[in-house]
């Protein structure tokens, strides 16, 4: 790695005026996990890091209410796992957690960190793009929210503008009868990043599907709805056939990219392959 | 000097300080300035867990830890483990059960066992697997640490 400039602000305000420096060489850092690897390959050469970690409280925490879950930026993925609000409110995250990664990565990255990296490969995006999220940014010209939907604009790319920082995520508030369900393939080895992240969310009325969401990762540029999909399944029965047409639609809607994890025709398989069984497996 | 910087932070058990540029990782500030070689790098990545220590309590990857962010902390390397010349039970339970071949994870299996153990002192071997999931044995000796991570419980 290269030398720069390490600060440690003690507040969300300083941490602000530190990260709007007009310079793409400043970043926000929180656990390193994702950044230091970056900067290891020398893939990204900082000339100013805004550590967060002397800010205290303001982004801490894992508070459950009517309005969901509000989860503090610097929460680390390992306090997310092992959350039982987390777990009442969002067992799929709970569960996606446990493959995310190894516990020692776990232990100091941060959801912040996991959403503004803009990774495709990320296991919660996928995940929080079907339980409904929103994002709160602070910004020198104060705060607002993205909902997650905006949020990943592309590869390694999100709506957060240079100088702002994710200060809290709010998760929607589950209904009860909501099924969800994250499938993670890895075509290496099991540890593998994903191959293909598939996250579907759906309802049903009686008989019937009633609302859907499906959101496919990994094999994308960065992590999307399918709308064909959700079409296809809202208002049809829940069943084999549905799934394995809302499974091509998703097949046919997606653009993957080719890598080492295999082809993008490979990996248009795949898609369809696992978000079939993401719905199958869906309760 | 914001690229540099003195840190003061507990090591096993010892109050110490150190000087380290920012874009020193913790690993390198052990093993130049404390000759402590336990945690040692090997893919640099954070997947295979050769250079876990413990700050604050939790298991970490040093090759991924800056230097700086110790600044504080209570750290602690396998090299901190054993009390006046005893082993710690969980290196015992290594020895007994002969959980290493070339030896060369075995700090960082050892480590991620007293993470585990710290959780779930009477860890299933599902749990076993999920703790130990992020180190790898090229030996592949993971039967053996798998059996003394199951005697490791019962001694500690």
């Amino acid at each position: 790695m290269k030398a720069f400039e390490l600060v440690e602000p003690a507040t969300i305000d300083d941490a602000i005026a530190l990260l709007d420096a007009g310079d793409p060489g400043v970043r926000a850092v929180a656990g390193g996990s994702a950044l230091v690897p970056m900067m290891k390959a020398r893939l990204f050469q900082p000339t100013r890091l805004v550590s967060l970690r002397r800010i205290g409280g303001a982004l801490r925490g894992i508070h459950a209410g009517d309005g969901g879950l509000r989860i503090g930026a610097l929460a680390t993925l390992t306090e997310l796992e092992h959350s039982t609000r987390v777990r009442d409110a969002a067992p799929v995250m709970s569960r996606a957690l446990r493959t995310l990664s190894n516990v020692r990565i776990r232990n100091v990255a941060t959801l912040g960190g996991h959403l503004a990296h803009g990774d495709p490969h990320m296991d919660l995006p996928p995940i929080l793009l079907t339980l409904g999220a929103r994002v709160r940014v602070a910004g020198r010209g104060g705060e607002r929210w993205i909902d997650i939907n905006d949020l990943f604009l592309g590869y390694y790319q999100t709506a957060v503008a240079a100088g702002e920082l994710i200060t809290e995520v709010h998760v929607s508030a589950q209904p009860h009868d909501a099924r969800t369900w994250y499938e993670k393939f890895t075509a290496l080895s099991a540890d593998d990043w994903p191959t293909v992240g598939a996250a579907v969310w759906y309802r049903t009325a009686g008989d019937r599907i009633g609302e859907a969401r499906v959101a496919v990762s990994a094999a994308t540029e960065r992590p999307v709805r399918i709308a064909a999909a959700e079409q296809i399944l809202t208002g049809a029965a829940p069943s084999a056939e549905t799934f394995g047409a809302a499974a091509d639609a998703a097949a046919a809607a997606v653009d993957p990219l080719a890598d080492i994890r295999g082809s993008a025709a490979y990996k248009r398989e795949m898609v369809r392959v696992h978000v079939r069984r993401a719905l199958e497996k869906a309760r | 000097m914001t690229h540099q910087r003195t840190l003061s932070f507990t090591l096993n058990g010892r109050p110490v300080t150190a000087t380290a540029r920012t874009h020193e990782t913790i690993l390198e500030v052990l093993q130049r300035d404390f000759g402590l070689f336990g945690a040692r790098e090997s893919c640099g990545q954070g997947l295979c867990g050769c250079c876990t220590l413990l700050v604050n309590g939790t298991a970490v990857s040093g090759c991924l830890y800056l230097a700086a962010f110790a600044d504080g902390a209570e750290l602690v390397t396998v090299e901190g483990l054993a009390r006046g010349g005893t082993q710690h039970p969980i290196q015992c339970a290594f020895v007994e059960k002969s959980g290493f071949q070339c030896g060369f994870c075995t700090p960082g299996m050892i480590l991620m066992t007293k993470e585990l153990l710290g959780r779930h002192p009477r860890p299933t071997d599902e749990q076993i697997r999920h703790y130990l999931s992020g180190n790898l044995c090229r030996c592949a000796t993971y039967p053996d640490i798998i059996e003394s991570v199951r005697r490791a419980a019962e001694l500690v």
